[in-house]
């Protein structure tokens, strides 16, 4: 843990009776990046964040905000923090700025300047009742509540669910503007083209455990290719999974498509001497391809 | 009709049911074994007159009192209350917790959905009344207590009618506004309401037949123990379930569904205005949120206004001049009465014939202790679980304060508006004795007001543990209710057998009750028991929530 460490957990664990929803999870975020943490649905994300939070205490380890304790130091902690939480839930009767309002006072005024803009960014509407907004329109108070008081550190469970796509962009836009100041963002989501987008690095989980902790552009580089091939005749999956550097074969009469990081000449010379190839698509692998090979490899290995 | 849905809401309520009914059970077995030790030449030593008037028919044991002690009044209102409470989480319930679109996207109609969860409350409230009846059969057989003449069957039968009656009540307000709060709270407020106008309107003379003007009449003024199933007043309960049934019906099927339960306030309304919208926006914008005290306070702001004034102007400024009005007979009769007796019927232990005894017996033996009470626990049981329940904490915890800060304002705002009900009540009774010219001390009725108000705080207290133990509102709810039912019977019970009588120094009432405040001013001792009782259950609370993990779900 360095000075520049803004969240940094070591061996945490959180039990719920016989479950293991984390278990002995090391973690650093970097103070400056975005970092994604993805994981499929109940993997442990929300414990995790909850956790970060003090709403529930770990069975075992610990974890550090800004290099102090997240339970001793929990108060303290929270003037540093924005948090989003997931599914989110707010005072029905009172308005966006009535929430905004009682969520100021707390921490003692904010920049109301700020919030006006903010505001109009996303484009919400403070003056009617909450419980009287779209779940989007909801969750956009929810960002402006996170985002107000120039956190050190922003939290956020699925922050983007319920938004629409131009309001996405700009809620983008705003992630990459915090950690231009130096802040950082820690970003659970499940919508990949988000976090690939935004995200400096990633953490992948899966049953309470980290799997893979990569950079973004590691990750995607080392990840090479689909491969689609469209032939005259069915072929057999086998003559494609004898060639170095393919995965995740899958075939369907005479379709082929295929992750591939080899030598595409070996690939097309094998596929040319057994049958007559037809057409040919290839094209860089985005982070569901990718997600999705961690998890058919992953999960056929611990299930 | 729809099996599973019945079948749900069936199993959603049957526990609250069956330790409401398991309690009112036991309550009476206890209560009867207690009566049979009761010195029986007091019996014997009252008039005719008394004993029809106080229910026990010819050939009946005194431990036959138990029925009209136990189940007259507290089988009553508790059943009526489990039925309005499935009243109005019936429709209105599904739309407060956003449940109702998935429900109704099944082939299912409105009108269908609607009679099987009242058709479910109707069964579950069955169940409980014959839980009733065979614990009102099998107590005197197993105790071998005579019970002579007593129709313990037409009793019960009376409570279940009565109870489906306010049931079908809050369904209709619930099914026609979609609001549920508001439909626990109309019904409530009518139950409560009739109750005591029954009690009073019957005493005092030339005023009798406004008593008919209210439901309760129609559940004890033909004295079903004695005298068997009164067809007439069943018949008008029966008719006015069935006009409640149809409103609810028309009304479900009238409106657009609710989503989430916003309701439109006063200060909503003058915060639209151009006149008036820059005083109330200080008011709700910023005065309002301005603290979580202030915040939660203002949350409940209904349940203690409705309940002060009602302490305040009918509880108190009301109940003075009546005084002057009463039938001299029935005050002759209060005064031959042992105080025991008296007690058991909530009048406190005197007679009513002195104005201390008319206040003690109407406004403070049992109205003050349900009006602090309840406002105690509907802001203790929601103070924690409250947030937690509508998924609130996580982002309150968001920000920089500890959850015994949290704690703490909760509790100060609970204290704020028991205090509230506390001080109407006073104003109420100082005003009312005033205008009666009924001489009471200034003094005496502050007395009584703080150890009514301090008695709100215990309970409160309770319901705050329980909350801050379990993170759910429902548990911390019943749980406080039911300890102050069951501790509230055994201060008047068990003072009736001397070997147990120490025992109630155990319950918080005897420290309302046992010194009588309204004739001898405050017993500072009693208060402060109260009041550190008070204080220790908001450690423990403290304690409690400190160390949990917060719940995601109510």
């Amino acid at each position: 843990m360095t000075d520049h460490t803004a969240i940094h957990t070591e061996g945490l664990t959180k039990h719920y009776g016989d479950v293991r929803a984390l278990v002995d999870l090391d973690l650093d975020v970097t103070a400056g990046e975005v970092f994604g943490f993805l994981g499929p649905n109940g993997a442990g994300k929300t414990t995790m964040i909850r956790t970060l939070l003090d709403e529930i205490r770990p069975t075992a380890g610990r974890a550090t905000i800004l290099g102090l304790d997240t339970h001793d130091s929990s108060v303290e902690i929270r003037r540093h923090i924005g948090y989003v939480p997931g599914d989110l839930a707010m005072y029905p009767n009172l308005t966006g700025k009535d929430t905004l309002t009682y969520f100021a006072n707390l921490r003692g005024g904010v920049d109301w300047v700020y919030v006006a803009e903010l505001a109009d960014r996303l484009d919400a509407d403070l003056s009617k009742k909450v419980g009287d907004l779209s779940s989007g329109n909801r969750q956009k108070v929810g960002l402006i509540q996170a985002f107000m008081n120039r956190p050190d550190v922003l939290v956020m469970d699925e922050p983007s669910s319920g938004l629409d796509p131009l309001v996405q962009r700009e809620f983008q836009t705003m992630m990459r503007q915090v950690v231009a100041e130096g802040r950082t963002v820690f970003l659970s989501s499940h919508t990949l083209s988000e976090v690939q987008r935004v995200a400096d690095r990633v953490g992948i989980i899966r049953h309470g455990a980290l799997i893979a902790l990569e950079a973004v552009a590691d990750l995607r580089s080392r990840a090479m290719r689909r491969v689609e091939l469209e032939f005259a005749a069915p072929v057999e999956a086998s003559v494609f999974e004898a060639v170095p550097g393919v995965r995740d074969v899958s075939v369907e009469n005479h379709h082929v498509v295929m992750s591939f990081d080899g030598n595409m000449g070996t690939l097309l010379t094998t596929a040319a001497a057994r049958y007559q190839v037809v057409d040919i698509n290839t094209h860089e692998a985005d982070l569901e391809d990718i997600f999705l090979t961690y998890y058919r490899d992953e999960g056929g290995a611990t299930a | 009709m729809l099996a599973n849905v019945f079948t749900k809401t069936a199993r959603d309520r049957w526990r609250g049911t069956a330790i409401g009914a398991g309690s009112l059970a036991l309550l009476l077995y206890f209560g009867m074994s207690l009566y049979r030790q009761f010195d029986l030449s007091v019996y014997d030593s009252l008039p005719d007159v008394v004993r029809s008037i106080i229910n026990l028919p010819e050939g009946t044991d005194v431990a036959g009192l138990a029925y009209g002690a136990i189940y007259g009044t507290y089988g009553a209102l508790t059943l009526a209350a489990l039925a309005l409470a499935m009243g109005s989480g019936a429709i209105a319930g599904e739309e407060r917790d956003g449940t109702i679109g998935l429900l109704l996207a099944n082939p299912a109609s409105r009108t269908k959905v609607l009679v099987s969860k009242a058709a479910a409350m109707v069964a579950l409230i069955a169940v409980a009344s014959i839980v009733l009846w065979g614990a009102g059969v099998l107590s005197p057989a197993l105790l071998d207590v005579a019970i002579g003449g007593t129709h313990v069957g037409a009793l019960v039968f009376h409570i279940f009618v009565n109870a489906v009656f306010y049931g079908m009540l809050a369904l209709a307000v619930g099914a026609w506004t979609g609001n549920a709060g508001l439909a626990s709270g109309a019904a409530t407020g009518v139950m409560v309401v009739s109750l005591f106008a029954v009690g009073i309107f019957q005493v005092v003379s030339g005023w009798e037949n406004v008593a008919k003007a209210f439901p309760w009449y129609y559940f004890d003024a033909g004295s079903p123990l004695i005298n068997g199933v009164a067809w007439g007043h069943i018949a008008v309960l029966l008719a006015g379930c069935t006009v409640l049934a149809v409103v609810a019906v028309a009304g479900v099927n009238r409106r657009d569904l609710k989503t989430q339960t916003v309701g439109v306030t006063l200060v909503d309304r003058l915060r639209a205005n151009p006149m008036t919208r820059k005083v109330a926006d200080r008011l709700a914008g910023s005065t309002r949120v301005s603290r979580i005290s202030v915040k939660t306070a203002s949350e409940h702001q209904g349940v203690t206004l409705v309940t002060g004034a009602l302490m305040f102007a009918y509880m108190g400024v009301l109940i003075g001049p009546l005084y002057n009005l009463i039938d001299p007979g029935v005050l002759d009769f209060s005064g031959d009465l042992p105080d025991e007796l008296m007690t058991l019927f909530g009048m406190g232990d005197g007679d009513m014939s002195t104005p201390v005894g008319w206040y003690r017996g109407e406004t403070f033996g049992l109205v003050a202790p349900i009006a602090a009470l309840l406002v105690g626990i509907v802001v203790g049981s929601r103070a924690l679980a409250g947030e937690e329940a509508r998924r609130t904490m996580g982002l309150l915890l968001a920000n920089p304060v500890s959850r015994t800060s949290i704690l703490l304002q909760k509790a100060a705002a609970m204290t704020l508006l028991v205090i509230t009900v506390g001080v109407a009540t006073f104003s109420g009774v100082t005003i009312g004795s005033l205008l009666g010219g009924l001489d009471i001390g200034v003094a005496n009725i502050a007395a009584v007001s703080v150890l009514m108000t301090l008695l709100g705080l215990v309970f409160g207290g309770l319901a705050l543990a329980l909350g801050a133990a379990t993170g759910r509102v429902r548990p911390a709810a019943f749980g406080a209710i039911g300890a102050g039912l069951v501790l509230h019977v055994a201060n008047a019970l068990l003072p009736l057998n001397e070997s147990l009588a120490g025992l109630s120094r155990f319950t918080p009432f005897h420290y309302y009750t046992a010194s009588d405040p309204l004739a001898n001013g405050l017993d500072w001792g009693h208060a402060a028991v109260l009041a550190g009782l008070a204080a220790a259950l908001i450690a423990v609370s403290m304690a409690l929530f400190r160390r949990r993990d917060l719940c995601q779900k109510g």
